[in-house]
């Protein structure tokens, strides 16, 4: 393999001076001693290592000035990562230095070994530079397990009950100066609640931040549906509800056989503005909240449904516009028929040339594009996947003109067929096939793209998918997930059917 | 009585494809045409119907110039002229039966054609035709799901739905296997003989020049170096074959058994 034209050139240097030189500048010693490729690429490989460790340790200390200080605080900061790059870099060194003087002797020039270190040494490096970090992955895999298993498993937010709610709650005066709130009257038939007292202090955090407890109110109830859980909640002065904690946990009482119990609660803490002026009336509440009716599709299923059709539907009609609009393109792509002039064959490289920038920009990036030309909505994403599936489309179509068979075309005529009559007998035939094939095969491209494309605004479930993901509403987010699978999975099928057919 | 008359084909990048050739052909003869590969056999062919331009020449067929023909004369005569290639031709994902059809398009209402639709008359036809060649059940099959030879006779069943007075064959065996090739120019002479159709055939194979032809013209870079009669070919020495094709050119036997073909 080294027994290229290269060793045929002799050495300029003699063994020692080739290490000696390359040990100051790398791949030195190689350049003269006849290797010129061999030294450029030490010399390259060489430079892009130190200025990408130096680099890494400047990142992990860029507070300390000077090598040394930076090297040390790395040193200190990422010790296994620090001390391995040294040591090969250092090894590397110096083997270039052994390669130098070896490539001196033409029967010994070659050697595969220094480039597998190199290699070695960049993956290393890109393995810091990339973050990877199994050892975080096990550690927090179990924080992540609840959520995950909420994506896995959606389908308890699929559905709902209607619920009704049955409340009654007692007003609270804070700082018991004043008049104090009137006891609610007692309704038969009514859930009815009563504090004692009517006014209290709310819980207070002192200067170490530890909670002072505020007064404990004993509430009794009636009315309420028996056995049946029961949640507190409280109303500040201003209308703002939020239910009380006690130990961690929400505040929740189950009531008794009879619908009723008794319960001492310990007045939550709540900011008080110092500007606040006169009495502070606040309220607490009993809900019971309850089931009722048969099973009903809950919003997320709602929503999943109907953005999954969105999103089946803008992959078709993008494929449709792609379809319509790639056809003139491809004939003008098409080397075949582009070949008679000058002018043709310029129009042909333009085409191509436009057609491969369009195809290397990813739909998503067109979609925000679209979405600042269009508003953000589905109509953004259909304009994103047609311009990239008139990029693909225009490229496979005009390859299949390429690779049209000109034979049957001369035998059609030769029967004293019309142009026409060429075309649908000679042409079209050996275009279908290809043509159904592609299109088919972008429908399911564009509509598994229109899944992501809403992530930037361009409609469709990715768009819902993202909310609810920033909604940390996992359930829901699973929904999606689990119909975009679906239904990519069936498109999978149904267009590789499809395809089998017509090819 | 057809007759050529001083054709010349050049092409756009000025190559001569053939010179000057002129030869008259009788009703009814099997008219072979041998060379080298590049000497101007397919292009003479072509130049006949026009799929390639002539560029200087006449072609009388019927007292009609063929070089001069308007397109609606040009494909009422194309009509009458079948065609089989070396390379069959065939639209490969039609049927055989489209493919068999499509040699009544020059006939047919081109509105109705386009639809696909072919009178009742025209498909019998075109089964009667495959019975002829002997793959009426491969009908309904895809063109490309049947042999070489198979498909050749698809080709030639094309060309007899044109009900042709006259029938160019361009090297119709030279991509078969020697033994078939006996059998394709078998159906080929038999609608010579029996139709009493004309044909004009170039062929590869001395052996099988000799075996079919009743008139031979032979073309040397586009000139006609050589013109014989059924008697001349078969006392054909390889001396002079060797000057139509050349001195490197070996007499090639078809591979098939020399009484059997004289």
């Amino acid at each position: 393999m080294a027994q290229n034209q290269h060793s045929e050139l002799r050495s300029m240097v003699s063994g020692p001076v080739a290490l000696f030189t390359s040990l100051i500048v790398p791949g030195l010693g190689q350049s003269l001693a006849g290797q010129f490729r061999r030294g450029i690429l030490m010399f390259g490989a060489m430079g892009s290592i130190l200025g990408l460790a130096y680099w890494r340790i400047h990142l992990l200390a860029h507070r300390e000035i000077g090598f040394l200080a930076k090297y040390t605080k790395a040193l200190s900061r990422r010790p296994h990562f620090v001390i391995f790059l040294s040591l090969c870099t250092a090894f590397l060194w110096v083997w270039n230095a052994l390669d130098a003087k070896r490539q001196t002797v033409p029967e010994r020039r070659g050697g595969s070994v220094v480039f597998i270190l190199m290699v070695v040494i960049f993956f290393t490096m890109g393995w810091q530079i990339s973050q990877i970090n199994p050892v975080k992955m096990i550690r927090e895999l179990p924080d992540a397990i609840p959520p995950l298993s909420k994506v896995l498993w959606p389908w308890q937010a699929a559905v709902t009950r209607e619920t009704e709610e049955i409340r009654a709650g007692a007003d609270i005066l804070i700082g018991c100066e004043g008049k104090l709130p009137p006891i609610p009257e007692k309704v038969p038939g009514r859930p009815y609640l009563k504090s004692e007292p009517t006014c209290g202090e709310l819980s207070r955090l002192d200067e170490n931040n530890n909670v002072i407890k505020g007064t404990t109110l004993t509430l009794t109830a009636s009315g309420f549906a028996p056995n049946t859980e029961t949640q507190i909640w409280w109303t500040d002065n201003l209308g703002n509800e939020f239910r009380p904690r006690q130990e961690g946990e929400y505040v929740a009482v189950i009531t008794d056989s009879s619908g009723s119990f008794e319960f001492d609660l310990v007045m939550p803490y709540r900011l008080i503005p110092p500007s606040a002026r006169g009495p502070q009336i606040h309220h607490v509440g009993a809900r019971q909240v309850s089931a009722i009716g048969s099973l009903m599709i809950a919003d997320p299923l709602k929503l999943t449904l109907e953005r999954m059709a969105e999103t089946i539907f803008m992959g078709m009609m993008a494929t449709l516009f792609g379809i319509i609009l790639s056809i003139p393109v491809s004939f003008l792509a098409a080397r075949n028929l582009m070949s008679g002039s000058w002018i043709t064959i310029a129009i042909y490289y333009l085409t191509r040339t436009v057609l491969n920038i369009v195809r290397a920009i990813e739909p998503l990036i067109w979609a925000l594009i679209a979405v600042v030309w269009v508003g953000l909505g589905p109509f953004a994403g259909i304009i994103a996947l047609t311009l990239h599936s008139i990029a693909a489309l225009g490229k496979l179509y005009s390859e299949a003109i390429e690779n049209i068979d000109p034979g049957p075309i001369e035998a059609i005529q030769a029967t004293g067929a019309t142009r026409i009559q060429t075309i649908m007998y000679g042409v079209v035939p050996q275009m279908i096939p290809p043509f159904v094939s592609f299109s088919i095969y972008r429908w399911d491209i564009n509509v598994r793209m229109s899944t992501v494309i809403g992530l930037v605004g361009g409609g469709g479930i990715g768009f819902l998918l993202v909310q609810y993901i920033r909604l940390l509403d996992y359930r829901a987010a699973g929904i999606a997930v689990w119909f975009i699978a679906i239904t990519v999975a069936i498109l999978d099928y149904v267009s590789a059917e499809i395809r089998k057919r017509f090819v | 009585m057809f007759e050529v008359r001083e054709l010349t084909k050049v092409y756009d990048d000025g190559t001569v494809a053939i010179r000057d050739v002129s030869f008259t052909v009788d009703p009814g003869e099997f008219l072979v045409i041998i060379g080298l590969s590049g000497s101007g056999k397919s292009t003479l062919l072509r130049c006949i119907n026009r799929l390639i331009e002539p560029t200087e020449g006449s072609i009388l067929w019927e007292g009609v110039d063929i070089t001069t023909a308007d397109p609606g004369q040009l494909r009422k005569i194309r009509r009458q002229i079948g065609m089989i290639f070396q390379h069959f031709n065939l639209v490969k994902r039609s049927s055989v039966l489209t493919n068999v059809l499509s040699g009544r398009l020059g006939y047919v209402n081109p509105i109705a054609s386009i639809l696909n639709r072919f009178p009742m008359r025209d498909r019998n036809l075109a089964l009667k035709a495959l019975q002829r060649v002997g793959i009426a059940d491969q009908a309904y099959k895809r063109a490309d799901e049947l042999s070489g030879g198979q498909q050749q006779r698809v080709g030639i069943a094309r060309a007899l739905m044109q009900q042709p007075r006259m029938i160019l064959a361009d090297e119709p065996v030279a991509s078969l296997d020697p033994v078939l090739a006996h059998s394709i120019l078998g159906y080929i002479e038999k609608m010579n003989q029996e139709d009493g159709i004309t044909v004009l055939c170039s062929l590869h194979y001395l052996d099988l020049v000799q075996r079919y032809a009743t008139k031979v013209i032979g073309l040397r870079e586009g000139r006609i170096v050589y013109k014989g009669s059924r008697e001349d070919i078969r006392r054909m020495t390889d001396r002079e074959f060797k000057e139509i094709y050349g001195q490197e050119a070996e007499r090639v036997s078809a591979g098939f058994d020399e009484k059997g073909s004289s």
